[in-house]
């Protein structure tokens, strides 16, 4: 399972958050270029349809797969209160033809996504990945080249961590923790819920890059 | 005695040509072009154009030594038994085999979930799952009919688990001991339903631990497998080990051997089972 945050930002202030996240991770960045592509179950094929993502790291100089399952969130009072996401989350590493194997087994294309921007991995109570893309569409059948941003001006911050069922309680405790620290250049929240862009990303910004992240926010 | 040494003899004899011959030209994938008609786009590189572009560097792969897996054809009539078992274990300890401990890959039969029964024919029959004791954190799916092998994480189980599209229908355990013969590694084992004892059929393993080019190693493998046919057939047995090599390249699998290859033959092998049962079902009836 995973604990999990999204907000958005405005690409004008992403330098900036970059220069916040290089403080607080005190690790570099890794580009990322990420191809997703989202299947579904055709009509006939299980008692419930599902959904499988098929996630191509395109950084790589041999682009490597990853076949992707997320499952349902956890539910209840208790999930409720809590300003993280917990849900299921599978991942494997697969050869390439996995999408030849997906449309055998007969999974049909729902739509794909091209992610690029760039991450942070570090450990700060829990093993943390802070991920910043613009996320487009493609026009054509797996045209990564000729993708288009589907929102214009605006980028993704995911913030995700590994739990367990054990252990979930001390993850989101983390992860709360660590969005305090990014709270005047965007807000995050669980997925699905949208907070919009915060009103002192400008000023926030503004002095990151005066001082390249010296003040303390 | 003397014979086994004159064979031992010759297999180095063999090793040694076969090291000093020049580097065979191998059908290698990156060389292929395929063809494109014209006004058809191109797909961006990181997808595959057909299944012979699959490993394209093969010197990336882990190196891993070749094998052969062979099943046991009963004759005409007969059936396997555990007598036959441990005659083939004790061939393989008169040929002074050293025995090294127990080996065992699982091997899963996925049928898929349908709302509508009669669309059945719309799904592959025969999806196949192996894990094999090699590399114990991977798992490998085969369609046959697709000519498709996919190498994944263990992890990939609990996806199709939550998929709930597709769930297993039946699993076997292949497991037995395996043997050390100088540069050669047997495994002989049954085939056996995960939860019961019934004996549906015997594998063996032929692994030549120098090598990993297929090419390369056919005819020090053929070789062995003479010899080994030969020692087998003095007992007398009901019987006679079968290998036939799957068309490797149709699954986009070079000449370097790695662990999908072993998938491909395990389902291969699976499929001669099948068969054979089905052949003695029908001669019954």
């Amino acid at each position: 399972m995973e604990c999990v945050v999204q907000g958005i930002i405005e690409t004008q202030y992403v330098e900036a958050l970059e220069i916040l996240l290089q403080g607080l991770c005190g690790v570099h960045k890794e580009s990322l270029r990420v191809h997703e592509i989202c299947l579904k179950s055709g009509p006939n094929l299980g008692f419930v349809a599902s959904e499988v993502r098929l996630l191509c790291d395109l950084e790589q100089s041999e682009p490597t797969w990853t076949v992707k399952h997320v499952g349902g969130a956890m539910r209840g009072a208790g999930a409720e209160q809590i300003s993280v996401l917990v849900r299921s989350m599978v991942e494997s590493k697969a050869s390439k033809n996995v999408l030849r194997l997906f449309y055998a087994l007969g999974y049909k294309l729902d739509h794909e996504l091209l992610r690029v921007g760039f991450t942070f991995h570090f450990q700060r109570g829990a093993q943390i990945t802070v991920t910043v893309s613009s996320v487009s569409k493609m026009l054509k059948l797996h045209a990564t080249d000729d993708a288009v941003s589907i929102t214009p001006g605006i980028q993704l911050v995911e913030v995700t961590a590994p739990a367990t069922s054990e252990n979930y309680n001390e993850v989101v405790a983390a992860v709360s923790s660590f969005c305090e620290y990014l709270a005047p250049l965007l807000h995050l929240s669980k997925p699905g819920v949208s907070t919009g862009v915060v009103p002192t990303a400008a000023a926030a910004a503004a002095s990151l890059m005066s001082d390249g992240g010296g003040t303390t926010l | 005695m003397t014979s086994i040494f004159l064979l031992t003899v010759g297999f180095l004899q063999q090793i040694y040509s076969d090291w000093m011959a020049p580097p065979n030209v191998l059908v290698c994938c990156s060389g292929h072009k395929v063809p494109r008609a014209s006004g058809v786009r191109r797909l961006p590189s990181h997808f595959p154009a057909t299944n012979r572009r699959y490993n394209r560097n093969p010197k990336k792969s882990k190196t891993m030594p070749l094998k052969w897996v062979f099943n046991w054809q009963p004759n005409a009539g007969s059936t396997v038994n555990s007598q036959i078992l441990n005659e083939v274990s004790q061939c393989v300890e008169s040929m002074n085999g050293v025995k090294e401990g127990r080996w065992k890959a699982t091997l899963t039969f996925y049928k898929p979930m349908l709302r509508d029964q009669a669309l059945a024919g719309e799904f592959p029959r025969e999806f196949i799952g192996i894990s094999l004791p090699e590399q114990p954190n991977k798992y490998y799916f085969i369609l046959r009919v697709n000519k498709i092998v996919l190498e994944a994480d263990s992890s990939i189980q609990l996806i199709m688990e939550k998929l709930q599209s597709y769930k297993s229908r039946v699993a076997l355990n292949f497991e037995g001991f395996q043997y050390q013969l100088g540069d050669f590694q047997l495994r002989v084992g049954k085939v056996v339903p995960t939860h019961s004892e019934n004996l549906r059929g015997i594998v063996m393993e032929v692994e030549y631990l120098p090598i990993s080019s297929l090419e390369k190693s056919k005819l020090i493998m053929d070789e062995f497998v003479d010899i080994w046919q030969d020692a087998v057939s003095k007992r007398s047995l009901p019987g006679h080990f079968m290998h036939i090599e799957p068309n490797f390249s149709d699954y986009g699998l070079a000449d370097h051997y790695t662990s999908q290859h072993t998938a491909v033959q395990y389902a291969h092998v699976m499929g001669q089972l099948i068969a054979t049962v089905q052949a003695v079902q029908a001669g019954r009836n």
